[in-house]
């Protein structure tokens, strides 16, 4: 075996749900037929429950074109389309400290954030009123959650 | 978090899948033989991607099977370093915790990357298990399955296979994550979630 390229390409949360959703995963019960293995199922099952499960192809380009309006760096990028922070305290482990040759990269915090809000959508929500088939749940962060939608089922899979 | 590799490797086509279009029968070859195992340096294999080339398909004297040499691309689960990732939280011991992500579950926190000052106790609800708490302000702030996780990817290690080992040591573990909460906006998300209103600088 021998390795070509070993980095062909950083891939979003977004493009890997998307490429197993292309082979015919799902949800619910049709997932036995999908030629799909198990250990497949457990990735798209953890990235059903990230920020990547509401986002779009279109939404994830034009957020990562306008980002490179606020010299953030492409790692950084990456890191804030899959983790879509929704405050500046979920943002600030993202945004690194200045480079040594950057010291003064002042970045726009704020900026990044509104354009977080515009044009990447919220991360799924989970209402105690709504029953859905999922067994994770997960608050949505933009919202402020009482006290009993902050929960979290213990999930089924056993590994 | 995933990244593609391009890999190029000579396989064998065993006869039994001979019958299929020849592009199935090389992608499940390949899945049994690179789905969820850790390649050096590469990462966990998360999905085969796409094949780019085949060429070959020779028989060898003596075999029935064909051997095809395929160049084809792979989604590998490979964090850098500085990533956040949300996890969850699996169990915890005296030398710190240990996160899960379903389909990947040797991530780390050392007890030294759990922000200070904190404290480690028996956990109540489960006797085998320890819990770890950080005091922060006058206020105690747990540590446990209640929500998600965030971490920072400090380190990855790719051990080397050990020839011997105790009867009783953990199941080897090709590729090793050490994450690191001690900072603003990691650990348990319920931690932050207040944060909104106050402007405040954490630790």
């Amino acid at each position: 075996m021998k390795v070509v390229k070993a980095n062909a390409g950083a891939l979003t949360n977004f493009e890997v749900l998307d490429f197993l959703n292309s082979r015919g995963a799902s949800k619910d019960t049709t997932r036995v037929i999908a030629p799909i293995a198990r250990s497949e199922y457990k990735v798209y099952d953890y990235l059903l429950e990230t920020a990547a499960s509401t986002q779009t192809r279109e939404s994830v380009n034009k957020f990562a074109d306008k980002c490179k309006d606020f010299k953030v760096a492409k790692a950084e990028i990456l890191n804030i389309i899959n983790l879509r922070p929704s405050s500046i305290v979920e943002l600030d482990p993202i945004i690194e400290k200045a480079p040594e040759g950057q010291e003064d990269r002042v970045i726009d915090t704020d900026g990044i954030l509104e354009l977080v809000k515009d044009l990447l959508p919220p991360l799924p929500t989970t209402e105690t009123e709504t029953p859905n088939a999922n067994d994770e749940e997960e608050t949505d962060n933009g919202e402020h959650p009482n006290a009993t939608a902050e929960e979290e089922t213990d999930n089924g899979e056993h590994s | 978090m995933f990244y593609l590799s391009e890999l190029e490797h000579s396989l064998r086509v065993p006869p039994h899948l001979l019958n299929l279009p020849l592009e199935d029968a090389i992608k499940s070859v390949l899945q049994n033989l690179f789905l969820d195992k850790v390649l050096a340096d590469l990462g966990l294999c998360v999905s085969v991607y796409d094949i780019k080339s085949v060429e070959g398909g020779f028989v060898l004297p003596g075999d029935g099977a064909a051997t095809y040499k395929v160049v084809f691309r792979i989604v590998v689960f490979r964090p850098f370093v500085g990533e956040v990732i949300a996890a969850k939280f699996k169990e915890s011991d005296a030398n710190g915790l240990r996160l899960t992500l379903g389909f990947f579950e040797d991530i780390y926190v050392p007890a030294p990357l759990i922000p200070i000052p904190n404290r480690c106790e028996p956990d109540p609800y489960n006797r085998k298990q320890m819990r770890w708490v950080w005091e922060f302000d006058g206020q105690d702030y747990i540590i446990d399955d209640s929500c998600q996780i965030k971490f920072r990817v400090q380190s990855i290690s790719y051990p080397s296979v050990p020839t011997e080992r105790a009867e009783d040591a953990k199941p080897f573990a090709p590729m090793v994550v050490t994450g690191n909460i001690d900072d603003d906006g990691l650990g348990p998300v319920s931690w932050w979630e207040n944060f909104d209103q106050i402007d405040e600088e954490e630790e």
